[in-house]
């Protein structure tokens, strides 16, 4: 992509949100600079590790084709190594707070920042955002998950609280840091080098995602969907069928009336009862999907349903304009006909000639092909490739 | 700092007032429907972009979604900020010419029809790129445009089953659970159209050209999955389901107190001694079985059969106020009506706040960026419709 290839991002940052934003940049041309304190990323040390490198599964990908920088241990160092590598920088991603920047030496980031290098695009991401009485608090992915309300929508009251399995705080908050970068390199072209701070956060995230859930709660006319009485629900696991669970929707997206698949599925299925079911509405909207009703009648289809394999009612549910799917695991889906026909997976080399699966960028573009490259680097593995000419410099 | 929920406030009048942002200046066509495509309008209107939105006569399916407020549906209402609002009909020749005319004049044109459908309405990418070669051509279906299941329907729900996100969700031993969050994944894909849209404007600001971005719900649903999908291809391990924990860290859980739950993560080894501090067990902080996250994560069970005693003895309230002065990171479930009032919440304006003409106050996801020097904000959804007579009367005869 010819729009990145002259930026250079400094990364310093761990886990998941900063270094999946900054790994999309690079996927899109950019030079990334990961700064690591003395321990290294605490991603790194995370489980699953893969067999021979020295790095989690998780780290590897989030951080592959980025230079390493091991930063000083003396603090006066760190700063000027810091600040030496923002003077150029086009992007700074970090996803430490004022407090912990202060503790770097970094007093009044932002002006600091955009005094040194007025054409600078800070991104911050905190877990609780840059004002409030917690800007300064530590936070989590999971805590954030919690805090957001997003842990009631799993398990239900009185039992013990689940999360959800994906990252979906530090993913979400890595997706929305890449698209302030990009707006602010696009608003940077238009209006004169100005450089600016961006704030992100993983609650903030967290809620932005929620907007649904917000504008459903806020005054409803009923008591009557999943939006509004979703976390009350028993858990969801879908149908059971003579096999394996499936999700099923009928229901239409124009219109008040939607489509009438419904009917023709029920008659070749041979569920006939159904349709003289004054609890089941004509198109099949209300008791499939996130119908109003589909708690009270899911027991009905599952009676049905076992008569049929999970793939079998899939099939059939979809040739009537249905959307149906069984419920795969994540490595099925990731070796899915449709995903590879899609090349999610592609492949890096190591310079030992090793090769290693990753995902590609999540979109393609008819002019820019974008190819991962590169690994992830070993712990301050680029310090003096990166470093040349500081010491000589002065700058410390 | 306010003390309600009064936020990303605007009146009725405003939802006409000038967009700002760090997009100001560039216009969009959104001709998609329900959630993901109009998501990603609301996102580039957010950022400051004009954003036409066309409904069919019969309405986007959202104004019948359940909740209603004051009888429309609420998902229109928060999907649909910062947007202008036409009505056209694609079934008509007129419609079609008035789209295209539109296209002529935009910057960004976002569908999400089903693979298939837009070729006959003749607004498919080789279509709209002869009317305007710079155009940024965004189309978001569910599985893509290629492969066995390319003109598959698809919704939250069926990518939640089919992408394996449900897979990674419940108590430990089962199988598998859904999120009964409906949308989640919609609003995913939009967050990652938005990003690959926004690049593709980054790259016309340098070639002048324009291109088609592809974007599909399953794409999205594996990038929100970012760490998951690695362990698959990095370490060959398929997740399943831990209930609150973590596979990666440990200590990262929920633990019952003598209430209820407290939240607390340690990530690394410098916040697992603080751990051990704050709960007066500095010995396990010594301890070989415990001393690193690879010799946590193997003795995970016989350290929770220390800490489990520890925690239930004191109410959560109690764990938050010592773990906050170890600097350890810990918190509190909430829900709406506690964190919608929240100060956290309220002082970075997480929440917004629109006021519409019909259907009273709404409150929305707040701006997901803050911008120092081009600052955003949010409109409310237009009446469907409302701006039909001023937009198709601006179009050049």
């Amino acid at each position: 992509m010819s729009a990145m290839k002259s930026i250079r991002i400094v990364e310093l940052g761990q886990g998941v949100a900063a270094p999946l934003a900054t790994l999309r940049m690079h996927d899109l041309g950019a030079q990334v600079i990961k700064l690591e304190e003395a321990t290294g990323d605490w991603l790194r040390h995370a489980e699953p590790q893969i067999a021979g490198l020295s790095m989690s599964a998780a780290f590897f990908e989030l951080n592959r084709g980025k230079l390493s920088v091991k930063l000083s241990d003396k603090p006066e160092t760190l700063k000027s190594q810091i600040l030496h590598l923002l003077r150029d920088a086009d992007v700074f991603v970090t996803d430490k707070n004022d407090a912990e920047l202060k503790d770097m030496g970094l007093d009044e980031p932002e002006k600091t920042l955009l005094s040194l290098n007025p054409k600078l695009i800070f991104v911050q991401i905190t877990p609780w955002g840059e004002h409030g009485p917690w800007k300064d608090k530590p936070g989590s992915e999971l805590i954030a998950q919690a805090m957001a309300g997003y842990t009631r929508y799993l398990s239900r009251e009185g039992s013990p609280a689940c999360r959800l399995g994906a990252d979906v705080a530090g993913a979400g908050s890595g997706i929305f840091a890449a698209q302030a970068i990009l707006a602010a390199l696009i608003a940077r072209r238009r209006n004169h080098s100005q450089g600016q701070k961006i704030s992100v956060s993983l609650l903030n995230s967290l809620l932005s995602m929620k907007s649904i859930h917000l504008a459903a709660q806020t005054n409803p006319d009923h008591y009557s969907g999943p939006r509004v009485g979703g976390a009350n629900y028993p858990p969801e696991k879908g149908w059971m069928t003579k096999d394996e669970p499936i999700f099923f929707a009928f229901g239409g997206s124009v219109g008040a009336q939607g489509r009438p698949g419904w009917v023709k599925f029920i008659e070749e299925a041979g569920f006939h009862e159904l349709l003289e079911d004054k609890r089941f509405d004509p198109i099949g909207r209300n008791s499939t999907g996130y119908g109003s009703r589909v708690q009270e009648l899911k027991a009905e289809y599952e009676r049905f349903f076992s008569r049929y394999s999970g793939e079998e009612l899939v099939e059939m549910i979809r040739k009537y304009a249905g959307n149906a799917a069984t419920y795969q695991s994540p490595a099925a889906s990731i070796r899915h006909p449709q995903t590879t026909a899609l090349e999610v997976v592609r492949e890096v080399q190591s310079g030992d000639g090793q090769r290693h699966e990753v995902r590609a960028f999540p979109a393609r573009f008819s002019k820019m092909k974008l190819q991962p490259t590169g690994v992830a680097p070993a712990l301050g593995e680029h310090t003096q490739k990166v470093l040349v000419g500081f010491e000589e410099s002065g700058s410390h | 700092m306010t003390s309600t929920p009064d936020i990303n406030t605007h009146t009725p009048e405003s939802s006409e007032a000038q967009p700002q942002g760090p997009l100001k200046g560039f216009k969009v066509l959104d001709v998609s429907i329900m959630a993901a495509g109009p998501w990603t309008g609301a996102l580039l209107g957010m950022l400051g972009a004009e954003v036409i939105k066309v409904e069919p006569p019969d309405g986007d399916g959202t104004r019948w979604v359940e909740p209603t407020q004051n009888g429309m549906g609420t998902n229109f209402l928060c999907m649909n900020v910062n947007k202008k609002g036409i009505t056209l009909d694609f079934k008509s020749p007129e419609g079609i010419e008035h789209a295209k005319a539109l296209v002529a004049q935009s910057d960004i044109f976002i569908q999400n029809f089903r693979v298939g459908v837009i070729e006959r309405l003749g607004l498919d990418y080789e279509s709209v790129k002869k009317i305007n070669p710079a155009i940024i051509y965004c189309a978001i279906s569910g599985f893509g445009e290629v492969g066995p299941l390319s003109k598959a329907g698809c919704a939250d729900y069926i990518m939640q089953a089919y992408s394996g996100f449900a897979r990674t969700n419940g108590p430990p031993g089962e199988t598998l659970e859904a999120f009964r969050f409906t949308g989640f994944l919609d609003l995913t894909t939009a967050s990652v159209a938005t990003e690959a849209v926004l690049a593709a404007v980054l790259e016309r600001e340098i070639t002048g050209e324009g291109q088609k971005v592809e974007v599909s719900m399953l794409e999205a649903a594996y990038e929100i999955q970012a760490t998951r999908m690695a362990e698959i291809l990095g370490a060959q391990e398929c997740p399943s389901p831990l209930g609150s924990q973590s596979r990666g860290i440990v200590p990262d859980r929920a633990y019952p107190s003598l209430d209820k739950e407290i939240f607390v993560t340690a990530h690394n080894d410098e916040e697992w001694q603080r751990f051990c501090l704050a709960l007066e067990v500095s010995h396990l902080s010594a301890d070989p079985r415990f001393q690193t996250n690879a010799l946590r994560v193997q003795h995970r069970q016989e350290l929770d059969e220390l800490l489990l005693p520890i925690f239930a003895k004191r109410p959560a309230l109690w764990w938050l106020r010592t773990f906050e002065r170890h600097r350890v990171p810990a918190g509190l479930a909430h829900q709406f009506e506690t964190f919608r009032y929240h100060q956290q919440v309220t002082a970075n304006e997480m929440i917004g706040q629109v006021h519409t003409k019909d259907w009273g106050t709404v409150s929305v996801g707040g701006l997901p960026w803050h911008f120092s020097h081009t600052p955003c904000q949010i409109t409310p959804a237009p009446q469907p419709g409302e701006h039909t007579q001023t937009v198709l009367g601006s179009l050049k005869p």
